[in-house]
């Protein structure tokens, strides 16, 4: 067994080594044979059409075309993948650091988390923030901090999300960062919410203490004319 | 990007419906919105060729010609279009830097043409996109040589500026010979002194028949000892003096001493004067005679008079690794030939190659081709070891050769376009932070975003240099200092927002927005934009908003934007002086706040 092998490897060594050879006096470089052909990978994606995207939502049809006028001319293959999107929410928060908070706003965006958005997905989820009823806004803030999607939001997922908010601030704030601000929030967060004071917060709790604070309520508003 | 980035400011907005629930504080109210007039077609016709695009897209950029009102007095009222009487190819170009944010450069449009169509249309050049500036640039400054070389060869003959130093003309005489008489026979008489003197360098060691009282043939040098002294003293005498004239011509003296020229014309005196001061010892004759060799360096004095001879210098320097490297590499095959050639001729009665070293010689002389024949192998293995060698000579000298040639070549070019960019770069940047602009409304939003984070983080953007003043302070800064320090002029200029990010693909910098309708309002910070502009020329100043600039150091281009906080203590800087209504937000020190808003 082991003498046929040990046969067969010389004699393919044998052949490389005349290759080899035979490459050298012909002059044949290794590059020539190899016949590499870059498969263009874009993928090319359309929205639905327009009236379908207005009944699916609260725009207008100038507003749509306005959305997607500015979509399209930034993402031109119709999908926004996570990477331009930090990219482009990096550039309205310069001072910071906002990858924490834009891959958690990703994969809020994202419903069916495929890994990259669509124009449907963007505008559906604008139409509930910027025009739905409070519920609805409340319903998607939850969504944003449970990051593992399981209907609780836990004390550990409340710190990620504030230490990426606050990342969003850079260095240069006043007064200085501590380590225990954050902590100190997240201990105020779950004071107000936490009604049944079990460590966790549900979606109940949260619609319930939200819709009874005037100054979240308040402040839910204040992007209505965003588009 | 920037019209993208305005574009993307609705979902940045919304997003931050996600801060609400956690924040600590209730928020700013929004900014009213200006009412932006429903998005319309415009149609631009410039001689003839129609042009359609969106009012918004031309309002992207409102300190050009079309994206402002002026454009209003090119209105065609019979035909409800906006007529232009410019080149409509080059105008493609520039509706396309609207349209896309990126101004480019056509590359075969004359320079001149297109600088004057961005200036009609009022856009700086400056922005040009990083694919075509560099082009631009070479082209512009062509021109500009071009233009000043013409004016130049007219006003050659009557160069003559009276108010010049006396030290000034001789400086000019020197480096310019054809500026006056003077200089031309000054230069001429040194060109022919520094040839006779080398001539008579090399014409001293030729033998000139036997002496008077002696057998064997001496040198012209010692037969006629006197008159080559004479000759020698004549040219040092002038080499001497023209020297010295130099160095008190020269506008830096110090970088005079140190310059390679100035450095051979020392060492090609130096020998005559050394001479003179030793006496004829036996001991250092010998030395001295050494020290007459660098005499032949006189004939680097004439590089002075020949472009071709500095141009060769300044090449060889800059190739000098590849050069190096070529040593190296033959060093190596001449070290491994000739070890191989000893070994085998080592066993060959009577072989000249009786070490190594002495087969260097062989190896040279064979790798080179020159084959002079003293040394030649006997032994078969010698042979063929010896035709291997003069085989791979041919490669290894041959080869490097054209591969040196395009190196100086590419290094010449690259380090001039190294050269010519870095100088861009600087000139670039600042007028990209000008020219930068976005729109307004964007500008408030994305203000009133900012400001709603501060708010739901209970934190505030500081200036860097306030950041460090808390830090390294425990207690509250006193008020004196601290208003000095944020307000005198950060050398960074603030880390407003916006102005970092220069770097990147950056949508503003410099915001001319005016905090408009929050100045009545008691419970909000009011913001007032102080921007400090380097350049005050340029259009952009005069579209800006801001009412007033306070002048701090012109020298530094710094942005700042600063924030006066409504204190109970009398504001630094308030254009509107008596608008500090006290908020009792402001908790802290005295410190004046410059927020990044």
């Amino acid at each position: 067994m082991k003498m046929s092998s040990r046969r067969r490897r010389c004699k393919r060594q044998l052949i490389k080594f005349t290759q080899h050879i035979a490459r050298l006096i012909t002059g044949t470089l290794s590059s020539d044979n190899e016949d590499e052909e870059q498969e263009s990978t874009t993928v090319r994606y359309h929205p639905e059409n327009l009236e379908q995207l207005q009944s699916q939502t609260h725009f207008s049809r100038q507003e749509l075309q306005l959305l997607y006028r500015g979509f399209k001319n930034d993402c031109p293959s119709g999908v926004v993948n996570e990477d331009t999107f930090k990219n482009i929410y990096a550039l309205f928060f310069p001072l910071g650091d906002s990858s924490k908070y834009a891959q958690f706003l990703f994969n809020a965006f994202d419903k069916d988390k495929n890994g990259s958005l669509s124009f449907e997905e963007l505008v559906c989820d604008l139409s509930v923030l910027l025009r739905g009823s409070t519920e609805e806004k409340l319903n998607w803030a939850f969504n944003l901090y449970d990051i593992n999607n399981d209907g609780q939001i836990t004390k550990e997922e409340m710190l990620d999300i504030l230490k990426s908010i606050y990342d969003l601030m850079g260095k240069s704030i006043h007064p200085r960062l501590k380590e225990e601000a954050v902590r100190q929030h997240v201990r105020m967060f779950f004071q107000k919410m936490d009604m049944n004071q079990d460590g966790v917060v549900t979606i109940d709790e949260f619609i319930d203490c939200c819709q009874k604070d005037e100054n979240i309520m308040q402040s839910l508003k204040i992007f209505d004319n965003a588009v | 990007m920037a019209a993208g980035v305005a574009a993307w400011l609705p979902f940045a907005r919304a997003a931050a419906i996600g801060w609400m629930p956690v924040a600590s504080a209730p928020m700013p109210p929004p900014p009213r919105d200006k009412r932006r007039g429903q998005d319309g077609l415009i149609i631009l016709n410039v001689s003839g060729t129609r042009f359609q695009t969106w009012r918004n897209t031309l309002e992207r950029y409102p300190d050009t010609l079309l994206g402002s009102t002026e454009r209003d007095f090119f209105f065609h009222e019979e035909t409800n279009e906006y007529f232009f009487d410019r080149d409509p190819d080059i105008f493609r170009h520039i509706l396309n830097f609207y349209r896309t944010g990126k101004l480019h450069y056509p590359r075969h449009e004359c320079i001149s043409a297109y600088d004057e169509e961005l200036a009609f249309f009022g856009i700086i050049p400056e922005i040009i996109g990083d694919c075509c500036y560099e082009e631009y640039k070479d082209r512009r400054r062509e021109n500009v040589e071009r233009i000043q070389d013409d004016e130049e060869n007219d006003n050659n003959k009557d160069m003559v500026l009276p108010d010049m130093s006396f030290r000034e003309t001789m400086w000019r005489a020197f480096e310019n010979p054809h500026t006056s008489t003077m200089a031309l026979v000054f230069y001429y008489v040194t060109g022919f002194f520094i040839a006779v003197s080398v001539m008579a360098n090399v014409v001293e060691t030729v033998p000139c028949g036997s002496g008077p009282n002696r057998a064997k043939e001496v040198s012209c040098g010692e037969r006629y000892v006197l008159a080559f002294f004479c000759l020698d003293t004549a040219c040092v005498m002038i080499f001497t003096v023209e020297y010295l004239l130099r160095l008190i011509a020269a506008p830096s003296r110090y970088k005079f001493v140190k310059s390679v020229m100035s450095i051979i014309d020392v060492v090609a005196i130096m020998p005559y004067y050394i001479g003179l001061v030793m006496t004829d010892n036996e001991d250092v004759s010998g030395a001295f005679v050494t020290l007459r060799v660098f005499r032949v360096f006189r004939i680097f004095k004439f590089s002075r008079h020949s472009a071709g001879l500095r141009i060769l210098g300044y090449t060889l320097k800059s190739c000098a690794s590849e050069l190096g490297f070529l040593l190296f590499s033959l060093t190596m095959a001449i070290i491994i030939f000739a070890t191989v050639m000893f070994y085998a001729e080592k066993g060959s009665s009577a072989s000249k190659f009786t070490s190594i070293p002495a087969a260097f010689w062989y190896t040279i002389v064979t790798m080179t081709t020159l084959g002079y024949g003293d040394m030649v192998p006997k032994t078969i293995i010698g042979k063929v070891v010896g035709s291997v060698c003069s085989l791979s000579g041919v490669l290894v000298i041959a080869l490097p050769v054209p591969v040196i040639v395009s190196n100086f070549s590419r290094i010449y070019h690259q380090s001039q376009r190294a050269e010519k960019r870095r100088a861009q770069k600087a000139s670039k940047q600042t007028g990209q932070a000008l020219v930068c602009k976005s729109n307004p409304t964007f500008e408030t939003q994305h203000h009133h975003l900012l400001h709603c984070l501060e708010k739901t983080t209970n934190h505030e953007f500081v200036d860097e240099q306030t950041y460090e003043t808390s830090c390294m302070e425990v207690s509250l800064a006193k008020p004196s200092m601290s208003r000095s320090s944020s307000l005198s002029s950060s050398p960074h200029g603030l880390s407003s927002c916006c102005t970092r990010r220069n770097k990147r693909k950056s949508f503003n910098v410099p915001n001319s927005y005016m905090a408009d309708g929050r100045r009545s309002s008691i419970q909000e910070l009011s913001t007032i934009q102080i921007r400090e502009r380097p350049m005050s020329n340029s259009r952009s100043c005069l579209n800006a908003k801001f009412e007033e600039t306070v002048h701090l150091n012109s020298e530094e281009q710094s942005y700042i934007t600063a924030a006066v906080i409504s204190m109970p203590t009398p504001p630094v800087t308030t254009p509107e002086g008596g608008d500090s209504a006290s908020s009792p937000n402001f908790l802290q020190s005295n410190i004046v706040r410059v927020s990044a808003l």
